[in-house]
């Protein structure tokens, strides 16, 4: 390392060169959204974000994610309950399988559920006759989502569970509490940092999917269509303004997200 | 021994299938645990009476913990019964069971303050709000915490911590109190203090309790009646008295604190060792003529003189040759090499063989003997001094006869 006159020449060039090595790959892309977005001034971004199939792209999008969120988190508690309270035959199998979904590529995801439960699917061609069709609903877009963030919940609760001091719940159970006392009183309040870090990162996850979304939703303005769907559609159909708007809105939500999980974690740790 | 035990457990089998022997507040009858292939308690059986304190006393693995768990319905026995107040709550999960423990580490709730800990065994009883506080302010009181009550756990000591912990097993009122090594992760001096604040506790609440400790003076200073754990079962149960002065086996003897052991034969109302003849009242159903035995005493148990001439109450056992004085504190102690060699058993056919001067390849046997102050004042001992030895207070514990003896 060269040292001019006591200042170490490294440091400032190294950082440098990390913030230019980000800015095509990272900064750029998000400053162009905020650039075009608000070229024509703020009226007309306000026009686009509040068009009846951009409000209902964002509202869906927020609804369907929202319940796939706390279907995941209820199921990462659970899982994450009996794979570490239990030890039996094909436990790592599970915790593999359980994990599987984020790596499959999303598109595969979504084919896999249309082929399950599209109207000539396994499952779904003996449900059509009945008139139900989960396919090309809200519905199919929730599936889609759990889906896709499966282990995510998972993920972060598992850990803590696992490091958890098992003779808080002993004593507990000697003081009387039925176990779900003791998960409700004591091993609850524990998890309470992982269950919300594991619900935002589920939430961010799910609000973005795209792949899987459009093979499953049919993608349906007005209907089935998520914003993730909307600025694609919108984008093709050469609106820039309108997919610019809710883009806008989808990037500054994970920036919330982001900021909430990375300055929080010590706040919701702590009582 | 074996005969007596067994004997004991019948007539227990007994009363409990009429009465229920109302008289101890909790009861283990035959316990015993295997994990897998290991078998880790054997036969364990002690009763602990109304406000009465009981100390298990073990080395390291000896299954101290494991008795507690099963005790506490943490863990399930293998075969045997666990009775509470007369009731047999061995099929009874752990909450149903109304017993305290207090963990090693406390276990104390971290996300709960001192207040919430204590009430909690009230709160998810579903008691009336106002009954919860009058009896988490009494609570509060008796373990002197009121100005740490919005405190959380992490916030208090070590001491501290453990008070709630007792506070909130009492706030339930439970039938036995537990406690897993309750002092093991203090200091010294403070687990000398908090003992007796314990003890003091504890006559207060008047709940019987079990200690778990391999703390040999914390057993003798905690328990009204200590039982030493040995590799699963137990070695002897009794008061911390009859414990250090009359042990049951040799394990017992040196698992608390120091102790010589001499070999000898029994000769009538005497037992011969050493050379000398120490009388001794034995019991003719353990003991018979000719039998070897172990005497066992404490280093406080022995006199030294430099004449023949012994206090009342003291019996001479042999001659020695001081060979090393130490001071340690209050006491001095002194290692003395015995000049009669002591291996009276392996002759047991030929008393007389042995009872004469020692030949000089024999091995010498010494022991150790500590005198107070006073005592070493009276009469300076230095390395080489002849002396004379003699005993205050000793134990008889049998020696296994050999198998051929049998055929
Ligand atoms: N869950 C378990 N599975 C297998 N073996 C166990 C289990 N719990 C205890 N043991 C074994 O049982 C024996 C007694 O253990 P226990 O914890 O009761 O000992 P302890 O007297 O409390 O020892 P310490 O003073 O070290 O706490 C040990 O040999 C231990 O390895
Ligand atoms: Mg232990």
């Amino acid at each position: 390392m060269r040292h001019v006159r006591g200042f170490d020449v490294v440091r400032p060039l190294s950082i440098g060169m990390l913030i230019l090595m980000m800015l095509p790959l990272v900064f750029l892309p998000l400053l162009s959204i905020f650039v075009f977005g608000t070229r024509n001034g703020l009226g007309t971004f306000w026009n686009a974000l509040v068009a009846p199939e951009a409000v209902f792209a964002l509202k869906l999008s927020m609804a369907t994610s929202f319940w796939a969120t706390v279907f995941n988190v209820l199921f990462g508690l659970f899982a994450s309950y009996v794979l570490s309270r239990y030890h039996f035959w094909g436990r790592n199998a599970l915790i593999v399988t359980i994990s599987l979904p984020t790596a499959i590529p999303t598109a595969v995801a979504g084919f896999a559920l249309l082929l399950l439960w599209g109207p000539y699917g396994v499952l779904g061609r003996f449900l059509a006759p009945h008139g139900i069709q989960l396919m090309f609903t809200a519905g199919a877009i929730i599936l889609a989502n759990i889906f896709v963030t499966f282990p995510l919940a998972f993920g972060v609760i598992k850990p803590v569970f696992d490091t958890m001091n098992r003779s808080l719940e002993e004593a507990s159970a000697t003081i009387g509490a039925t176990r779900w006392q003791t998960f409700w009183h004591v091993t609850l309040p524990s998890l309470r940092g992982a269950i919300v870090s594991g619900a935002l990162l589920t939430f961010a996850r799910a609000v973005g999917e795209f792949g899987s979304t459009i093979l499953v939703s049919g993608n349906l303005a007005g209907r089935t269509q998520t914003a993730p769907l909307y600025i694609f559609a919108k984008f093709n159909e050469g609106q820039i303004e309108a997919a610019n708007a809710i883009a806008i809105v989808l990037a500054l939500f994970s920036f919330l997200i982001f900021s909430v999980l990375f300055f929080a974690r010590d706040w919701l740790d702590v009582d | 021994m074996v005969r007596a035990k067994s004997k004991l457990i019948e007539i227990d089998r007994k009363s409990e299938s009429t009465t229920n022997t109302p008289q101890s507040a909790a009861s283990v009858r035959g316990l015993s645990k295997r994990f897998g292939k290991s078998s880790v308690l054997e036969n364990i059986s002690f009763d602990v009476a109304e406000g009465e304190a009981l100390v298990l006393l073990g080395a390291s693995g000896s299954g101290k913990t494991t008795i507690l768990r099963i005790i506490a319905g943490l863990e399930q026995p293998y075969t045997g019964k666990v009775i509470l107040h007369g009731r047999d709550v061995t099929e009874l999960p752990a909450r149903e069971r109304g017993v305290g423990v207090i963990f090693q580490s406390y276990a104390l709730f971290p996300k709960m303050n001192v207040e919430k800990n204590i009430g909690y065994g009230l709160r998810i009883r579903k008691r009336k709000r106002r009954e919860i506080r009058e009896t988490v302010d009494h609570l509060l009181e008796l373990v002197q915490l009121q100005e740490h009550r919005k405190k959380f756990p992490s916030q208090l000591s070590g001491g501290q911590q453990q008070r709630v912990a007792i506070a909130r097993t009492l706030a339930y009122k439970p039938e036995v109190l537990l406690f897993d090594e309750p002092f093991g992760a203090l200091d010294t001096q403070t687990r000398v203090h908090l003992r007796r604040e314990i003890r003091a506790l504890l006559r207060k609440v008047n709940v019987p309790a079990i200690f778990i400790t391999h703390d040999q003076e914390e057993a003798l200073e905690l328990g009204d009646r200590v039982a030493v754990l040995n590799n699963g079962h137990i070695e002897q149960i009794g008061t911390p008295y009859e414990i250090y002065n009359r042990p049951a086996t040799e394990y017992v003897a040196t698992f608390l604190g120091a102790a010589n052991i001499l070999e000898g034969v029994v000769r009538g109302n005497y037992l011969e060792v050493a050379g000398s003849k120490l009388p001794a009242v034995l019991d003719r159903e353990k003991f018979r003529d000719g039998d070897c035995v172990k005497i066992v005493f404490r280093p406080e148990d022995v006199v030294a003189t430099k004449g023949d001439l012994l206090r009342s109450g003291a019996h001479r056992i042999s001659s020695g040759i001081v060979d090393e004085v130490t001071f340690i504190g209050a006491y001095e102690r002194l290692r003395v090499r015995l000049a009669t060699s002591v291996d009276e058993c392996k002759t047991q056919e030929e008393p007389f063989y042995l009872t004469t001067e020692t030949p000089e390849r024999r091995p010498s046997t010494s022991i150790s003997i500590t005198r107070s102050k006073p005592e070493a004042n009276t009469l300076r001992l230095s390395t080489g001094d002849r002396i004379t030895l003699a005993l205050t207070s000793f134990t008889v514990l049998p020696i296994p006869r050999k198998p051929q003896s049998r055929a």
